[in-house]
């Protein structure tokens, strides 16, 4: 039963991950008030499906609403919040500037929440969702558990068909000319607000619907669950699968979740130093970020850009004298492997060295 | 003369206490190719700026087919038929060379949020015919070959080429170029002066901010002189010599350097 939590977390987080990059692998903002949303989410599927609170435990809302009607309230509260946050910082703010806002803006809802009791009993947090419908469908606690990994891994499939479909849609390929140079895009009548806007809605929705699952999951939610510090997780499971890449992402986050997180447990722990387990495992995380950044910046999957199938031989003839220069010989995936090293790695050395390369190949 | 498609008019922009562009009032006639000159620091690209909606003036009023356009967005201004290029080509980095033409071709309706989960398939359909009006393109700026390469690969010349391809696809009715021959070779000169040509064989309008002389008096069918700010002369180039501060703010200098 532990691999069957340990995956199921990893494919909620997946969700979660695949909105993330929707808003930072294509749309290139780097939100950090993505946690929130997910915490957002989480907090209003309780209150909407767990009662009134018993004193001294309080709460707004207390109703008893079936578990998949709260969960698309829920996700219909964090959009609008979202959409507060990204008509504030989307319009004019970018890059850092975009970052530190969106930290500012669930800053101030972490300490919302956790210093004014009354909106979700504060430090203390919600908890008493249990497996809801468990009886109702006549499970034990173990079948309702793998039962529930099978609505997770689902809901995960589905939206990742959702999210490949867009990121090979006009959509996708107009919000990474956004990423790309936005002037340019402007230049040519994009709404660069609207376009980043929509990414940003639609991320956070996924987000919410994270957050309802969340809850089901562990049955228990305060402050302490959404530290700043999971976020960056799950920022380091797009790097690691491939920032631009929705499948790379689902990669991504399963190799973190399992490789680092759970494999870590196995870490011997000495009596003496009982948090030697949890900082190994930051260790190993910033490690794995250093090495990847290093050695494969693209991650994993790289973003694959939708090649034009149509053979170029079949095309219009090309006079011989006006030929571009470059040859056939060399794959596409090398370059673009190159440059993405070259973009990601900054300075690094392996991506020069590939750059050179593929330069002088390419004449 | 034919009517005009943009007509400035009194355009004031300064930058803290420097006057960038002053009272700058000028047309752009329908059809033909104007040429904007001046020297460094003339006001040319803020004027550009200001016009295509990447900066908002001082006071004054520009007109686009009939239509005032100061204080529009960008991208408004864009929709209207106005496409403009900035001094560094601004390629698309990381997509390839067809998806930067294929966005060039401004499908707006079909990158709708919406449209593109409930009407994945129609839209693909659509999208055939878009690629092979691209390749076509791709084909007259010789870079079929190179279409599903990322633009980041090109070298200096062929992004100049895509950017000219991207201003092709997107069948603007006024296109400004800025700079185009900055950094260029003389064959690749050469392509682009036939390029400019071609949109106006098409009948598109083009105005064109260039410091090469030569490709200005070959290509223009008018011309606009401006320094520190102002117009200081408008009409066609062979007249230009013979307007003495034309020739002390800029032509008797520049002679010097060919």
């Amino acid at each position: 039963m532990y691999w069957v939590s340990v995956v199921t977390e990893a494919g909620i987080f997946a969700i979660l991950a695949l909105g993330l990059d929707v808003i930072w692998g294509w749309s290139g903002d780097f939100d950090l008030a993505f946690y929130g949303y997910l915490a957002l989410g989480s907090y209003l599927t309780f209150v909407l499906t767990i009662g009134k609170p018993k004193p001294p435990v309080e709460y707004i809302l207390g109703y008893h609403l079936p578990v998949v009607l709260a969960i698309v309230l829920a996700m219909v509260v964090v959009v609008g919040l979202a959409a507060i946050i990204g008509a504030i910082a989307l319009r004019n703010l970018r890059d850092i500037y975009f970052a530190v806002t969106t930290l500012g803006a669930v800053s101030a809802l972490y300490l919302l929440v956790e210093n004014y009791t009354p909106l979700f009993d504060g430090y203390n947090g919600v908890y008493g969702l249990i497996n809801p419908g468990q009886t109702a469908l006549n499970l034990t606690y173990n079948g309702y558990r793998i039962a529930f990994l099978v609505v997770v891994l689902v809901l995960l499939f589905l939206a990742y068909l959702l999210v490949q479909r867009l990121s090979r849609s006009p959509f996708g390929r107009m919000l990474r000319s956004v990423r790309e140079d936005e002037r340019a895009s402007a230049a040519y009548g994009r709404r660069v607000f609207g376009a980043k806007y929509r990414a940003y809605l639609f991320g956070a929705a996924l987000a919410g619907l994270t957050g309802g699952l969340f809850a089901i999951f562990i049955s228990a939610f305060n402050p302490s669950a959404w530290t700043p510090q999971e976020l960056l997780v799950i920022y380091a499971a797009i790097l690691v699968g491939g920032r631009g890449n929705p499948r790379g992402v689902i990669l991504g986050v399963f190799v973190v979740y399992i490789g680092f997180i759970e494999l870590t447990r196995y870490l011997p722990s000495p009596a003496s130093r009982p948090d030697f387990g949890p900082a190994m495992r930051q260790i190993l995380i910033g490690l794995m970020i250093i090495l990847m950044l290093r050695f494969r910046p693209e991650g994993l999957f790289r973003e694959r850009p939708g090649l034009d199938r149509y053979p170029i031989e079949n095309g219009a003839p090309i006079p011989a004298s006006q030929r571009p220069a470059a040859p056939p010989g060399l794959r596409s995936e090398e370059r673009g492997t190159s440059e993405r090293a070259t973009r990601e790695g900054g300075a690094s050395k392996a991506g020069r060295r590939r750059a050179g390369k593929t330069e002088r190949a390419g004449g | 003369m034919s009517t005009a498609l943009l007509e400035i008019e009194d355009l004031t922009k300064s930058f803290g206490g420097v006057h960038a562009v002053r009272n700058c009032t000028f047309s752009v006639p329908e059809g033909q190719v104007t040429g904007l000159i001046g020297p460094n620091g003339a006001g040319k690209s803020t004027v550009v700026d200001l016009v295509s909606g990447f900066g908002r003036p001082d006071s004054g009023r520009v007109t686009f087919a009939g239509e005032p356009i100061i204080g529009k967005r960008p991208d408004v201004i864009s929709r209207l038929g106005l496409i403009r290029t900035f001094q560094t080509p601004r390629e698309w980095r990381h997509l390839t060379v067809m998806d930067n033409v294929l966005l060039a071709r401004r499908r707006f309706a079909d990158e709708s949020l919406w449209r593109s989960i409930t009407r994945a398939r129609r839209i693909r359909r659509a999208e055939e015919a878009e690629r092979a009006a691209v390749r076509d393109i791709l084909d007259r700026f010789q870079l079929a070959g190179l279409k599903n390469e990322l633009a980041v690969r090109l070298s200096g010349g062929q992004k100049r080429l895509l950017e000219f391809a991207r201003m092709a696809a997107a069948e603007a009715r006024l296109i400004i170029l800025d700079e185009p021959m900055g950094g260029v070779n003389p064959v690749l000169g050469a392509r682009i002066g036939e390029a400019v040509r071609q949109f106006a064989a098409e009948g598109r309008t083009v105005v064109v901010v260039e410091h090469n002389l030569p490709f200005i008096e070959k290509t223009c069918h008018q011309v606009v002189v401006m320094d520190l700010g102002e117009v200081i002369a408008q009409g066609p180039f062979s007249g230009l010599r013979d307007t003495p501060r034309v020739v002390d703010a800029y032509l008797g200098m520049d002679q010097s350097h060919e």
